[in-house]
This record gives structure tokens, sequence and C-alpha cells, in this order.
């Protein structure tokens, strides 16, 4: 009975994809994130159960900052404890979120 | 040799008397203009120097971590005139990246948070070594810190002052006193073309 109750548990786990190019390709001050961590809060991440894999694209990001970031990646991190970075190579992203991490308890 | 001209019209600026003497060319006077100059900057280090697409981007980043740090605590408070200078110069010698403000400085804003900061130069190594924010309880603060691993990662030079206090970080980080008394913060990022 287990088995069957974690596997029903996994295709219950459903998946939401937020691409992080959709707000810009320079992404830089913090009430530029403010903004779009609000945007995405009405009408993206509303109503998704909390438990959901949520997967953040940086594909076609170009300049990712750690005050835009902090405004968005830190707080979803804070509200979904499944995320999934993907599309992480840009220098800026990559940057951005070692600061996070080191700077303001980022535990992606 | 890189041009000291953008360098010195940022100097008199922020260190002058008058609030009205800066060039229109490097002036923003808020964030959407200085935003807009950010995708310039880019463009021209893309097309004028030998940097690799990466690299621009970073200098882009911190570029903007030093300048919205000047809106972001100066905003509703600045004693004189609001906004930043923000210019640079490319040349065959390299790209100098200058900011500058008539703001509040680090020492004022920080001592809101950590009263005991008792000079320039050690507001100077707080803002850039500690976990703090001058916004508290806003918890925020990590701009500068992204900004001296960035110059470390990339071999360049970033000259930051404020008030009497000089900080030189390239792969060190130096402290002392500055030539001129900065009313805010003025900082020079400088990309020298045998370093890349």
């Amino acid at each position: 009975m287990k088995i069957f109750a974690a596997v029903w548990q996994l295709l219950k786990l459903k998946e939401m994809k937020i691409e992080i190019k959709k707000f810009g390709e320079m992404l830089i001050s913090r009430p530029a994130g403010r903004e779009a961590y609000l945007a995405l809060s009405a009408y993206l991440t509303k109503g998704v159960d909390r438990q959901e894999l949520l997967e953040i694209d940086f594909d076609g990001v170009k300049v990712l900052a750690p005050s835009w970031a902090d405004e968005v990646i830190t707080k979803l991190a804070q509200e979904f404890p499944n995320i999934k970075l993907l599309n992480t190579q840009n220098s800026t992203v990559q940057a951005t979120l070692k600061t996070l991490r080191e700077y303001s308890d980022l535990k992606i | 040799m890189l041009d000291d001209n953008v360098k010195n019209l940022a100097v008199e600026w922020c260190a002058g008397d008058d609030p009205n003497n800066i060039p229109k060319d490097y002036y923003c006077a808020d964030r959407g203009e200085f935003g807009a100059r950010i995708d310039n900057l880019s463009a021209d280090l893309k097309s004028d120097t030998k940097m690799e697409e990466g690299d621009v981007y970073m200098i882009a980043a911190m570029a903007g971590e030093i300048g919205n740090n000047s809106f972001d605590h100066n905003i509703g408070n600045w004693p004189d005139a609001p906004g930043i200078f923000f210019g640079w110069s490319i040349d065959n010698n390299g790209a100098r990246i200058v900011m500058a403000d008539r703001g509040q400085g680090i020492m004022k804003t920080l001592r809101k948070v950590k009263p005991e900061i008792s000079n320039h130069q050690e507001a100077l190594k707080v803002a850039f070594f500690e976990k703090i924010s001058g916004r508290a309880p806003e918890n925020r603060g990590n701009g500068l810190k992204f900004v001296r691993e960035g110059i470390k990662q990339m071999k360049i030079h970033l000259v930051f002052v404020s008030g009497d206090a000089r900080a030189e970080i390239n792969q060190e980080f130096k402290i002392g006193a500055a030539n001129e008394n900065i009313r805010g913060c003025l900082a020079i990022i400088e990309i020298k073309r045998d370093e890349n």
C-alpha cells in the first residue's frame, strides 16, 4: 500500500515553469524585481499548490543582478520548497545565485 | 593610461560646491534613465572592446548594483542634487566606467543600523564585507559584496570613494584616505586592455 501511495503522490506532483526572460533581458533593480514578483504572484503562482515543482528558467537572460533576483528568486524559494533552476550558465546568473546563497540565505 | 576626462568631471561634481555642475550627457535623474544608459554601456563595451559577452554583462550587472544603490539609499533624502553621474570612456588602453552621487554616503547610511561605525574607512569595510542592510528591517545589502566578488573574478579594478575614505579593489582589498572629500559616493571601474 505504501508503494501505491508513493506512486500516487508522484503522479499528483505537477510542474510549473517560470521563464525569467519574459520579465526582460536586463534584470537589474529592486523596484523592477518587486514589480515582477507582484505580477507573477498575481498571474502565475496564484492558487498554485506550494508543493508543486517550480522550474525557474533563465534561458535568454543577459544580465541578472542580485537586487532584482533577491526580490524574485529568494522570495519564490521561501514560498516553494521544490524548485529546479534551469539554464543557469550565464555568468551574471551564476554570480548572482552565489551571492544570494551567501548573503540572502537562498537555499537552492 | 586611461582617459581621465570623465573621471575628473565626476569628481568635480560630487566633491564640489555646486550641485548643478553636472554635464547633461552624464546625468541620470532617475532609475529609468540609468537603466537605459546601462543598455548603452553594454552596447559600447560589446562594439568597442574585445571583451567577451559574459564579461560585458557582468560589468553591466555590477554597474547596475552600484548605481541603483545610490537611488535605493537616497530616495526622498537627497541632500541637494537628486540622481547620479554615469559616464564611461573606451579607448585603445581599455575602458573606465564612472558613477557618482551627492547622496548621504556610506557612513551616514550604515550608521542608521550600526551606530558604532566611527569613520568612513570603517563604513566602507562594513559595506563590502558584512551582511548588513542600510535599509533594515528590509533584508538586503548584498550588492557591494556581489561587486567585490565580480571585480576579483574578472581581474579588473574598482576604486570606491565615500567621504574621506577610498577603497581599492582588485585581487586585494585596500582601504586608505581619499584625495578629495566626496559628498556621497564615487565608483570607478577600470578594465585595462591587457587584462582582457
